[in-house]
């Protein structure tokens, strides 16, 4: 069973649509991305996960229990990350942790050492003086500390400078060994690229599609490109083939079916330059965008 | 246990603030009572003024040549500070994590939104009373120069214990209020609304005899100062009246918050 399953989740704030119909799973141990453009519903659905806010339709569980009726006791084993983080006034780094840390059976105050001394964090410092990267960083070790064994990142990079990102993923990484479940939304594709196994893709509040990265790059489209003698542009007008751009001779196109196809077109042709790519996670991106 | 704790802390300031507020209107108070203090020829004065206007301030029931009397036109002054401390204390601790943002943060600890309620209203429930003993300690020092009599005292007890059963009544409210709005910024003045109409309630009945059945809509009115001087008890009907209002709203704010979606 999965651990996180969510079925045809709903979301309606008043009249305006959070989400709709969204149904996934996500596997014990998996890096399950979530991307989607600003205010495709990502913070909804998570907010929905940790019931903050609750559904409109449809239900959705964590470790089998129902996240509206088991909320807290879901959350014991839940690490969240918000996009934004705020913090209580006046507090120093390592109350706000102690306070956080008290909630959960156990003592984690090596843990929390440890994770502070990885994301450089220092925790006698008040939380109002630090920039917003560090504050981050508190959110960082704030969703860690408890060893959860499911991570919910909204957007975890914004504010990190790349080296401060690259421990952060790294630390990630460490997690995900251990075991856990990693739920990482965000819109920039590459960190999703470098990270996750599966992806989901959402858009204007529903699921366009869910597959694993590997076969969204490689099975799904080919980015080709052909270059001829003659100035006519060669035509390319069999099926599967999309996103045809002409120039000097030259022909760009996104292929989506047997390979094979386009190499017999090509072997009609006298050819000066010919490659076929896999497309990057952005250019998919944009494909389902439009 | 460390909601409630943190939540004690963080109001400790707003305590302070309130603590100051009612010092100063006790020590100008009984500076102004020195004036009055066993002068007939006050009460002559008092008696050529338009009846009216003695009762907007509650001054006909009292011989305010008396510490005690005094004193009972005073109530009317601790029971709306009370009022309004103790509704902010109550919305306010609920709605400001909303306002600061800082409400994912507390919400997505291990605690169901129940425990998080009871633990802010119960922080902001020490406060009240802290209020109030606070208020009943500056009293005592303050009256020490007038020698007051037993009678003083016993009076003094009852107005303190009236203030506190006003602050549970407008907690609740605020708690309600708290709780029950999604949209934080409405519910302070929402709350300084319903004081002001209940004061002004309050004010009205003892204006006009029609208006009596408005006395049952104002907890300024469920204690009146004039009658537990009298009597020398508060009414057990109005007590009643408070402890079920209060629960009315704790309830609603119990089942409101549980149930709605967080403004983030």
């Amino acid at each position: 069973m999965s651990i996180i399953e969510v079925s045809q989740l709903t979301k309606y704030y008043g009249k305006a649509r959070g989400i709709v119909d969204v149904s996934f799973g996500v596997e014990k141990g998996e890096i399950f991305g979530f991307i989607g453009p600003n205010g495709a519903g990502k913070s909804t659905t998570i907010r929905l996960l940790l019931s903050l806010i609750h559904p409109t339709g449809g239900k959705a569980t964590i470790f089998g229990k129902d996240v509206t009726t088991h909320g807290p006791e879901i959350r014991r084993d839940i690490g969240y990350l918000p996009s934004e983080v705020y913090y209580y006034e006046g507090m120093r780094v390592i109350d706000l942790l102690k306070y956080s840390a008290s909630f959960y059976p156990g003592d984690h105050t090596q843990r929390m050492h440890a994770l502070a001394e990885t994301m450089e964090l220092e925790l006698n410092r008040r939380i109002n003086d630090l920039s917003y990267g560090n504050k981050k960083k508190v959110g960082i070790v704030q969703g860690l500390l408890h060893s959860p064994s499911v991570l919910f990142l909204d957007e975890p990079t914004a504010g990190l400078d790349p080296l401060m990102q690259r421990k952060f993923f790294n630390l990630i990484r460490e997690e995900n060994a251990r075991g856990v479940t990693v739920f990482f939304s965000s819109h920039i594709l590459s960190e999703v690229q470098r990270l996750c196994n599966r992806v989901g893709i959402i858009r204007e509040g529903r699921i366009v599609e869910i597959s694993d990265i590997r076969t969204l790059q490689q099975n799904n489209y080919k980015k080709v490109r052909v270059s001829t003698d003659s100035t006519a542009p060669v035509v390319f007008d069999m099926p599967g083939v999309t996103h045809v751009q002409a120039e000097n001779g030259t022909v760009h196109f996104f292929f989506k079916g047997d390979i094979n196809t386009v190499l017999q077109r090509l072997s009609a042709l006298r050819v000066t330059d010919v490659s076929i790519e896999e497309p990057t996670l952005e250019e998919i991106f944009m494909h389902y965008y439009e | 246990m460390n909601i409630f704790l943190r939540e004690l802390k963080a109001n400790f300031k707003s305590l302070l603030i309130w603590s100051g507020i009612i010092l100063l209107l006790i020590v100008i108070a009984v500076g102004k009572f020195a004036a009055f203090a066993g002068d007939p020829e006050m009460l002559k004065m008092l008696d050529t003024m338009p009846p009216a206007l003695l009762d907007t301030f509650g001054m006909r029931a009292f011989n305010l040549t008396t510490l005690t009397g005094f004193y009972g036109v005073m109530f009317i002054y601790f029971g709306l500070m009370g009022a309004i401390a103790a509704a902010l204390w109550g919305s306010d601790s609920i709605s400001k994590e909303e306002r600061d943002k800082t409400v994912e943060l507390a919400l997505v600890l291990p605690v169901s939104r129940s425990q998080v309620v009871t633990a802010k209203a119960l922080a902001a429930l020490v406060n009240c009373v802290a209020f109030v003993l606070i208020t009943w300690g500056i009293s005592l020092i303050a009256v020490q120069s007038y020698t007051p009599d037993p009678a003083f005292y016993k009076f003094l007890a009852l107005e303190m214990q009236a203030m506190l059963a006003i602050e549970v009544v407008f907690l609740a409210v605020g708690l309600l209020l708290g709780c029950g709005l999604k949209h934080y910024k409405i519910a302070g003045p929402l709350m300084v609304g319903i004081i002001l109409t209940t004061y002004f309630m309050s004010v009205a009945t003892a204006l006009d005899k029609r208006l009596d059945w408005l006395k049952y809509l104002t907890p300024f009115k469920y204690f009146d100062a004039a009658g537990f001087l009298q009597s020398g008890r508060l009414e057990r009907g109005y007590l009643l009246l408070t402890a079920g209002i209060a629960a009315v709203c704790v309830t609603a704010a119990y089942q409101l918050y549980r149930r709605r979606d967080l403004y983030i």
